[in-house]
């Protein structure tokens, strides 16, 4: 169905496959966290390659971000023992107001790879400390990052590197660095691993930073791959990172994260990219820049094609309704739909994709938008205010309404079942009896809140 | 190679037949008991120890020299267990399972419970268990293709930050994640009853209007692969009728014991309430994570002691309070780990991962024993207890004899069932 040869080619609009407001929300879901109306309709009216060109090299931050936020993750406001939800709403508020989005959404991908939980680490300042090279090679050098991981203290807690000395050593980084952060199962042996794991003894922790202890470390020599010699953390990396499956490994990884997770790809559809992944270095902002631009990421076939995330969910809606929300309680919301920013569940990071939704955080899902939308909850206050957004777009009749609510939200591809249902509501809603005491526009607000909770409850919505 | 996330991506796509979920066309089960095997109102707990349980140092051969030589920092005290026969002890922090087993003969050990060729992978291994397969692709749990053969109303009872097992995975209808009453609910900003009835029907009819759109509306439209919108779909329709149902269930249980403050606890409680309001559940899934102990996990206190203390007072508790509302007989609480760990502890005083380990199972009608033999800790391989009985022996077991349901189209192979639960008159 899908043509290797042609899926990675770059996309052309043509007239079966226009750049029109449908594509453009797509690339916006899934390359930034959603779009504002104003984003959507430059972006249309930009045309594809200048769009793409501003999402994936974004703008510089603005002097006011960056001190905003690297003073509020000072060890003066988040000294060691700050709990995870601010940790979470410190990185939140990064995703919500940066101006370079993809690169925070890569770096929510490497960190869901080397997903590391502060439940066991315990330590803001090792957290925050593992979020940086993160953040730094997320659109850069995957060897580097991998690299990097083998020292960064946050990990060295997390799987008990720490504990790893000449003659005990204890196995785990060895084994998640070939089973989750490189190759996949399948592509080494046990005795890879108990050798490997010779190699990650006697690192430790010193003056916050992970140093090799040589008087802990095992020197003897190690047979990894069928390679021997007297490996270190960083060899076993290297030589992980020059197995053929390791590139694949990632691709795979990638192409679930950015276009789909509802089907699985071909080893010859993804053959290119893992090539060309090697033949870059490994230099991931090339090869998602190559994945966002092509063809198969334009077509029918991957459209609505993942489940968004909880963050993803929350996200569009506060940027989608010019929201400006206290990011702690938006963190702690986000518990309740099954992720909390630095604590995924388990080392393999969220499963994602269907799992996020079962019945439960399906309904915490719909009141999470209910209480974004909602003057009646003490959590957001009122900063995010479909009414006044809808004043200040000039719509006012209940088909405008409508319209561009789904517009922002779904790019008005929804059925037009749907459609009739939200404008009988408004309909309806003007003949209800309100309390007494509701001014005119108490009435106004109120039904413009509950149709913009409507809209967010559409089983389109929770697609990215 | 496929990974097993695709996989249930794709199967989790495919599975969804019906859309109203069993429980809700199903009046209750009246009578609190199991006259026989199979009785049509028995019911499963599982309870899922994740992150690898070390076995050994939970069922203790506390007389065995070779286990203090293997574990010379972590070992249990050759007193300190809890004494089960002359040979095996609990650990100190399971007591109140023990109790079980001393005084209401309502505990089953199963001794070297693992599968062929074990994977030493968490997420591989959890596969292999939660499908009862050890097939290479593995997207339907064990119990999810149960429940196509016998619709049995399901539960998964769920912490905070957690998604529904592979276990459930493969059922016609998508078995709902609970994590309390309270929260299970659809609220909305309605200024009147009217207004609310209104809304609340624009949510249900857009719901159900997504499944119609896998149709594509207009030429030349981008349409979502239909499956996947459809999943959305069914999801939200299971949901909306599940929460009508169980915003029926009276908000104020009254447990006829006290149950410890734990997160396991509080999912157990909420089963009993679920057990006994009657609305006719009859499988239950909890988990309780944590069990990865690489590094100091202890030994009579410690990390280790904590998750098994949690384990053991929870399930305990849970035992006692539905026996005294009448349902001891219709329980079969089974607890299971991904595997067991190293014989051997590491240098960290901890241990790696391994295989081979106890399973128990709680219940008024469990053979009150200790199966098997305990795994010989001089004959290892590569350092890990070799396992004697398959687990898909015991999930026969609670297939065939306890849920009455034929397990070699679940299991893909006929195990015979292991002899975990007692006769009956």
């Amino acid at each position: 169905m899908i043509d290797p040869k042609t899926a990675w080619a770059p996309y052309t609009p043509s007239a079966e496959n226009p750049w029109d407001l449908r594509k453009a929300g797509h690339l916006f879901r899934r390359a930034a966290f959603g779009a504002t109306a104003t984003e959507l309709q430059d972006a249309v009216a930009a045309g594809h390659e200048k769009t793409l060109d501003r999402i994936i090299n974004g703008n510089p931050e603005s002097a006011d971000f960056t001190a905003t936020s690297d003073f509020m993750a000072s060890e003066r406001s988040m000294p060691a023992g700050t709990e995870t939800n601010r940790l979470a709403a410190w990185w939140l508020d990064r995703m919500l107001k940066t101006a370079h989005p993809l690169r925070e959404k890569l770096s929510l991908f490497w960190h869901n790879h080397f997903a590391t939980s502060n439940s066991k680490v315990l330590n803001a300042r090792y957290m925050l400390g593992q979020y940086r090279p993160i953040h730094q090679h997320s659109l850069g050098s995957f060897r580097e990052l991998l690299i990097a991981m083998g020292t960064d203290p946050a990990m060295l807690i997390w799987l008990d590197t720490t504990q790893s000395v000449k003659g005990k050593p204890n196995e785990n980084y060895a084994r998640e660095l070939m089973e989750l952060f490189s190759l996949g199962v399948g592509h080494y042996t046990e005795t890879d691993i108990r050798e490997a794991a010779k190699a990650f003894t006697g690192y430790e922790i010193k003056d916050g930073k992970g140093i090799l202890n040589e008087s802990q470390h095992d020197t003897s020599k190690k047979r990894v791959f069928g390679q021997s010699g007297n490996f270190q953390g960083q060899d076993i990396a290297r030589l992980c990172l020059a197995q053929s499956a390791c590139p694949r490994f990632l691709v795979r990884k990638l192409f679930a994260f950015f276009i789909s997770e509802a089907e699985m790809p071909s080893e010859e559809l993804l053959e290119p990219l893992s090539q060309f992944y090697r033949e870059v270095e490994f230099d991931t902002g090339k090869l998602v820049s190559r994945m966002l631009r092509s063809n198969l990421f334009f077509s029918p076939n991957v459209y609505r094609a993942r489940i968004k995330s909880p963050v993803e969910f929350a996200a569009g809606i506060v940027r989608g309704l010019d929201g400006r929300v206290g990011a702690l309680p938006l963190a702690e919301s986000l518990a309740e739909l099954g992720q909390v920013l630095f604590a995924p569940p388990s080392v393999k990071g969220w499963d994602g994709g269907p799992a996020w939704l079962n019945a439960q955080t399906l309904l915490f899902r719909n009141n999470l938008a209910l209480a974004l939308t909602s003057t009646e909850d003490t959590r957001f206050s009122t900063r995010c205010d479909p009414a006044a957004l809808l004043a200040r777009h000039a719509r006012r009749s209940d088909a405008e309404i409508v319209d561009f609510l789904l517009d922002l939200f779904v790019q008005g591809d929804v059925p037009d079942a749907s459609r009739t249902k939200l404008l009988d509501y408004l309909a309806r809603a003007k003949q209800t009896n309100y309390p007494a005491y509701w001014a005119e526009n108490d009435v106004v607000q109120h039904r413009m809140r509950a149709v913009t909770h409507l809209v967010l409850t559409l089983p389109e919505f929770e697609l990215c | 190679m496929a990974t097993r996330r695709e996989f249930i991506q794709q199967s989790s796509l495919l599975g969804f037949g019906t859309t109203v979920p069993a429980f809700l066309g199903r009046t209750a089960f009246a009578a609190p008991t199991a006259e026989k095997l199979g009785a049509k109102d028995t019911i499963l707990i599982v309870v899922q120890l994740t992150g690898g349980n070390d076995g050994l140092n939970t069922v203790i051969p506390f007389k065995n020299t070779e286990y203090y030589k293997l574990r010379p920092n972590i070992a249990i005290a050759k007193d300190a267990g809890k004494k089960l026969t002359d040979e095996i002890a609990l650990h100190p922090a399971m007591g109140e399972l023990a109790s079980l087993y001393t005084d209401q003969a309502a505990l089953c050990v199963v001794q070297g419970v693992g599968y062929p060729n074990p994977s030493q992978s968490h997420f591989r291994s959890m596969d292999i268990w939660n499908a009862g397969s050890t097939e290479e692709t593995l997207t339907e749990g064990w119990l999810g293709k149960s429940l196509k053969a016998k619709s049995l109303p399901s539960f998964h009872i769920a912490s905070g930050n957690e998604t529904a097992p592979l276990a459930l995975n493969g059922a016609p209808a998508r078995v709902p994640s609970i994590t309390s009453l309270e929260d299970f609910q659809l609220k909305m900003a309605s200024s009147s009853g009217a207004d609310k009835k209104a809304q609340k029907g624009v949510i249900v009819d857009v719901a159900s209007s997504g499944r119609q759109a896998s149709v594509p509306m207009k030429t030349g439209t981008p349409t979502s692969p239909p499956s996947l919108l459809d999943f959305v779909s069914r999801t939200q329709m299971n949901t909306y009728a599940s929460s009508d149902k169980l915003a029926s269930i009276g908000k104020n249980y009254q447990p006829k014991v006290t149950y410890p403050s734990s997160g396991l606890a509080n999912r157990l409680k909420l089963a009993a309430q679920l057990i006994d309001a009657g609305i006719g559940a009859r499988i239950f899934y909890v988990s309780i994570d944590g069990f990865d102990t690489h590094a100091g996990q202890g030994s009579a206190a410690g990390a280790h002691a904590n998750l098994l203390q949690q384990v053991s007072d929870g399930i305990a508790a849970f035992y006692r309070d539905l026996a005294e509302r009448g349902h001891k007989d219709r329980l079969c609480v089974m607890t299971f780990s991904e595997f067991g760990r190293r014989a051997g502890e590491n240098g960290s005083k901890g241990t790696d991962h391994g295989s081979g380990a106890p399973m128990f199972l709680v219940g008024g009608k469990v053979k009150s024993g200790i199966l098997g033999e305990q795994p010989s800790l001089t004959k290892l391989e590569a350092g890990n207890l070799i396992h004697h009985t398959d687990f898909r022996r015991v999930y026969a077991a609670v297939l065939e004899n306890w849920l009455g349901i034929d397990s070699k189209p679940v299991l893909g192979d006929a195990f015979e069932p292991l002899d975990v639960f007692a006769k009956l008159k």
